[in-house]
């Protein structure tokens, strides 16, 4: 029995519209100062001249940078590799999460001793996963080559991390490791939410395990693919500290993402204003991404109702 | 419901290759802290140890040099002492990252609350500016998240890295419990009011009991991103008074003098506040998942 | 009545004055000291010591990861939050002197120059900006060709190579008799900032040893210069001999060190403290092993970088109690107190590290020291061979890190030599407009 507007008397609106204000505002203002101040810095640094070793004259230059960065010759290489790595990245992170789900909702030992596991990469720093996998992929001495040599699979180490497309792969390989727990609980509580009933239908009517991932599972969770491809997408073009730790960008400069660029602008040629610029594409990219995002994710919930 | 025997065989093979995938970095890095530095080195590794010793974890907890490090006639060995801040920057991680837990559930829950039940004007556009202000990369954020703090006189404190952490991850709590209390109904919170409750009793009395596992999982979130930032927590801290634990593992992981045996332990301790908090509250952090998953 | 008031507010109020004043005048002047996190305990204990004999100065030990100091230290300076003293190195005063972060010594403490003799020249060169000194060494060393003897041996040759076809001759044989797979590797990841001073000393110990010309433009991107050999060198060691790791490409300095000292290296071009480490035997399974020799080529010469303490600007502004201060704090720690090189030798001693300050070499506790651990008298000959860094700029940072890219690609054999060292210097000019 819901009352209405009308017939709460004024000072009780009122208070509440306080209230709503009293608890809304520091929310508001701390991520304001965080928010506000940030791009109006990165805006107004990247439409200046700022190099740290002049720092007698930062002039006004509108979009120079901008022009100077999109046509650097570094721009069109770093957004590949930044797309390559994406688009192994983000089906990997999403299909291996839905697998993994379904092993952690099988009741056993082992999956009860999984579903505690699952969680323990999220519980590292990602720049100190980006150590230990640096060392576990050496060439030299690393437990990856130990493990393969061991087993007899190879005869002497191989180069991991000093070859173009191995290093990619090493790279992937550390990433997937940190991205999985998130993945598969959200594939997990997705999983949850599909009656049984459906299975045994399905069953009785004689299908297989195939047909039902086919024609139940994989469209039931539709929307929580949507999430997770859209998160991994968005952590996927903004990373760095995995692969800095790991490789430096190399070799050869085989995994500088566009985030490396912006670092590289901003801390080693001491550019603030093309490293702001950049970093503003980077962020107008994501936002063109988002929307494109809603876009679908509209149309879907239109679809579903 | 698997029964051809085929089939649980493959279940098994899968989910302990998984296991293996998960707990190999791990293992190797238990391994490694308890393995005097000489035999971390060899091809191919000693899998099963040869040698064993407590002298890595004796360095960090107690300051004795490992066996072979001091040169006789010399004061000191050469190894990285970086690493002996490992504890006190475990303690700075766990406390920050535990206040910036506390600070989402009292301010995020609250504010969230009231972005789902209340209607005030610039509600809306209030909800936008929340979530659209986590598109610059953090590279970008570094320098200006750094004059903030400085300006407000918090460099080297723990109340920087609060404060940065906790306006990263609000934006986020108040998105996801705002979605999950809207799609609670609310008889219940209706009712309380007509009883005479204010909105703020209805939340902590009725509301939150029942939104616990959403809650706990924001929490958890929150705890998790403070302890693991990285980025931030290396330009605002600058001695042990508040650097937190990644900032020391990146530190002792690349002087000259850096023992790996010795970062393996400080990474062993790096997991310990994270499990343990991850393995109390998984149930909630699952359920609240789920929740706010599937109630779209 | 109001009278007593008066009189014993104002005797209060005096003695409150009294106080103030005292306490103002002893007040410690506080300075604030940024380092990288190496060996903190040492530095702690060298500024203890100096706050002893030094009891109007504080000072504060701020750290950060080695890696991570100049990112650190640019926001520090961007946010002018408050520093004194700093470590600095010849890599970097290009741009923390242009962008005016750190003052030149020479103009607040002329005293400075009774100093310079002392130092080797590779360090005043590398400290020195527009003709003026910035700051005292903290450490100076070379790069230097670390061999492990006991391969040599087993390879059946009884003296280190003495140029680089000899290196390529005993590797060769090394590899054949199969004592080591890959007898040479390189710290040759994309970013580190030791590949191109590796590369410069190799160019070094060469008879033509310059890759600019005096006003600053690149030459060694021609088929006869001496880059063009050593990029050759390098390329035929990787590709055609193999004598050189493919893993270099992925190696930083501690790796490599951790590789060689476990025994997959034999020979390595690397900073001359990394001999203490290697030898230290609860560090390395091979320790004991490793001898230096001077740089394979035919000068012998080498590249030389010095590490230094530096005055900021902010320290500069703050008055003369604070300038005074800290020149104290400079003399103590780069110079000389009680007449002796104090902590510069305790570093020497204690860690291995290299100075600038040639007068230690006649010192009888540095030379044992040493000799622990390598050969004072290599060492002597080889600081005298060493040089500079030619043609820092505030780009070079930038620069290095392309020609570092591009040489990767020459190695794996993506382009040619030729065009690698094209390709970096092209970009050279366009960073100098």
């Amino acid at each position: 029995m819901r009352l209405s507007p009308r017939s709460i008397p004024m000072s009780w609106k009122a208070r509440e519209t306080r209230y709503a204000y009293a608890t809304v505002l520091p929310v508001v203002v701390v991520v304001a100062l965080f928010t506000i101040y940030p791009v109006v810095y990165a805006v107004s640094t990247s439409l200046r001249q700022v190099v740290l070793y002049r720092p007698d004259s930062t002039p006004f230059v509108g979009l120079k940078n901008y022009v100077d960065i999109v046509r650097g010759d570094f721009f069109p290489t770093a957004w590949a590799h930044t797309l390559t790595f994406t688009l192994f990245a983000v089906p990997l992170a999403t299909v291996l999460g839905f697998g993994t789900a379904h092993l952690l909702r099988v009741r056993s030992r082992l999956a009860g001793f999984l579903n505690a596991a699952v969680l323990l990469p999220w519980a590292i720093p990602t720049v100190i996963s980006g150590v230990i996998w640096a060392w576990i992929f050496n060439s030299t001495y690393g437990a990856f080559n130990g493990v393969l040599y061991s087993l007899g699979l190879i005869s002497s180490y191989i180069p991991l991390l000093s070859r173009p497309s191995s290093a990619l792969f090493c790279v992937l390989f550390a990433h997937i490791w940190k991205e999985l727990p998130l993945t598969s609980i959200l594939y997990v509580a997705a999983l949850q939410a599909i009656p049984d009933e459906l299975y045994d239908a399905a069953r009785a009517d004689g299908a297989g395990v195939l047909a039902m991932l086919r024609r139940i599972t994989i469209p039931l969770v539709l929307p929580t693919t949507l999430i997770v491809v859209i998160y991994e997408s968005m952590v996927a073009i903004v990373t760095f500290d995995l692969l800095y730790v790991m490789t430096g960008g190399g070799p050869a400069g085989a995994t500088s993402l566009i985030s490396y660029y912006i670092y590289n602008r901003m801390f080693t040629s001491y550019n603030f204003g093309q490293g702001a610029a950049l970093a503003v594409i980077l962020a107008l990219s994501l936002i063109v991404f988002i929307l494109v995002y809603l876009r679908v994710l509209n149309s879907e919930e239109v679809y579903r109702e | 419901m698997r029964h051809s025997r085929t089939q649980q065989l493959l279940v098994t093979a899968l989910a302990l290759l998984a296991a293996a995938y998960i707990l190999a970095p791990f293992a190797w890095v238990a391994v490694s802290s308890i393995q005097p530095e000489k035999e971390l080195f060899s091809v191919p590794p000693h899998w099963v140890p040869r040698i064993l010793t407590g002298d890595n974890y004796r360095f960090i907890f107690t300051g004795k040099f490992p066996a072979g490090y001091t040169e006789t006639g010399l004061l000191r060995g050469r190894i990285s002492e970086k690493a002996r801040d490992a504890l006190p920057a475990l303690m700075n991680s766990t406390i920050v990252a535990l206040t910036v837990a506390a600070a989402n559930l009292l301010l995020g829950v609250v504010a969230a609350y009231s972005f789902s039940r209340l209607r005030f004007r610039g509600a809306g556009a209030l909800y936008t500016f929340v979530l659209a202000s986590r598109l610059l990369p953090p590279m970008a954020l570094a320098i200006p998240y750094y004059l903030i703090v400085a300006r407000l006189g918090l460099l080297d404190r723990y109340g920087a890295l609060i404060l940065i952490h906790s306006a990263v991850t609000l934006p986020f709590t108040v998105w996801f419990l705002a979605v999950y209390f809207k799609r609670v109904p609310p008889d219940m919170e209706d009712a309380a009011l007509v009883d005479g409750c204010t909105r703020l009793q209805v939340l902590v009395r009725i509301v939150a009991p029942v939104a616990a596992p959403a809650l706990a999982a924001a929490a958890a979130f929150a705890f998790m991103f403070s302890y693991n930032d990285f980025p931030f927590a290396l330009f605002v801290t600058s001695t042990i008074r508040s650097q937190t634990i990644p900032v020391i593992v990146s530190a002792t992981a690349v002087n000259p003098d850096v023992s790996f045996g010795v970062v393996a332990v400080t990474v062993v301790l790096t997991m310990l506040p994270p499990v343990a908090f991850a393995l109390l509250f998984r149930r909630y952090i699952t359920r609240g998942l789920i929740t706010v998953v599937t109630t779209r | 009545m109001i009278r007593r008031y008066f009189a014993l507010a104002s005797g209060l109020m005096a003695l409150i004055l009294v106080v103030c004043a005292v306490a103002v005048a002893a007040a410690p002047v506080q300075l604030t000291f940024t380092v990288w996190s190496y060996s903190n305990d040492v530095i702690q204990d060298n500024i203890q010591k100096f706050q002893a004999r030094n009891p109007g100065v504080q000072v504060g030990l701020n750290d950060f990861a080695w890696e991570k100091f100049t990112d650190v230290m640019t926001a520090r300076f961007v946010g002018k939050t408050s520093t004194d003293v700093s470590y600095s190195s010849d890599h970097w005063l290009q741009q923390w002197a242009a962008a005016n972060w750190i003052v030149p010594l020479d103009d607040y403490f002329p005293q400075v120059a009774a100093y310079k003799p002392d130092f080797a020249p590779y360090a005043i060169e590398g400290m020195t900006y527009n003709g003026k000194l910035y700051g005292l060494p903290y450490y100076a060393d070379t790069i230097i060709f670390i061999y492990n003897e006991d391969m040599l041996k087993r390879a059946g040759f009884s003296t280190p190579p003495v140029t680089w076809d000899d290196v390529t001759k005993m590797a060769v044989a090394m590899k054949q008799k199969k004592i080591v797979e890959y007898p040479l590797m390189f710290q040759f990841q994309d970013i580190t900032p030791w590949y191109i001073e590796v590369f410069l000393s190799m160019v070094y110990s060469n008879k033509n040893p310059s890759m600019f010309d005096k006003s600053l433009n690149p030459t060694y991107d021609t088929e006869s210069s001496t880059a063009h050999k050593v990029a050759r060198w390098l390329v035929d060691g990787f590709r055609t001999t193999k004598i050189i790791n493919p893993a270099s490409l992925e190696m930083t300095e501690v790796p490599l060190v951790k590789a060689m000292g476990a025994g997959q290296v034999a020979f390595a071009v690397l900073p001359k403290y990394n001999l203490a480490d290697l030898n230290t035997t609860g560090a390395h399974a091979q320790a004991g092993k490793f001898k230096m020799a001077l740089m394979p080529g035919e000068t012998h010469g080498t590249e030389g970088f010095v590490r230094f303490y530096a005055m900021t600007k902010m320290a500069a502004d703050r008055g003369k109690e604070v300038r005074d201060a800290s020149w104290k704090f400079l003399e103590y720690f780069g110079g000389k107190s009680g007449g002796e090189f104090t902590v510069v030798k305790r570093w020497a001693l204690e860690k291995g590290l290299g100075f600038a300050q040639l007068p230690l070499y006649k010192d009888p506790q540095i030379r044992a020291a040493i000799n622990k651990w390598g050969n004072v008298t290599l060492e002597e000959q080889q600081s005298k061979l060493a040089r500079a860094k030619e043609a820092l700029t505030p780009f070079w940072g930038s620069w290095s890190l392309e020609f570092q890219k591009e040489m990767n690609k020459a190695l794996l054999g993506q382009e040619t030599p030729l065009q690698a060292l094209q390709a970096s210097a092209a970009k050279w000019k366009e960073m100098k407009k």
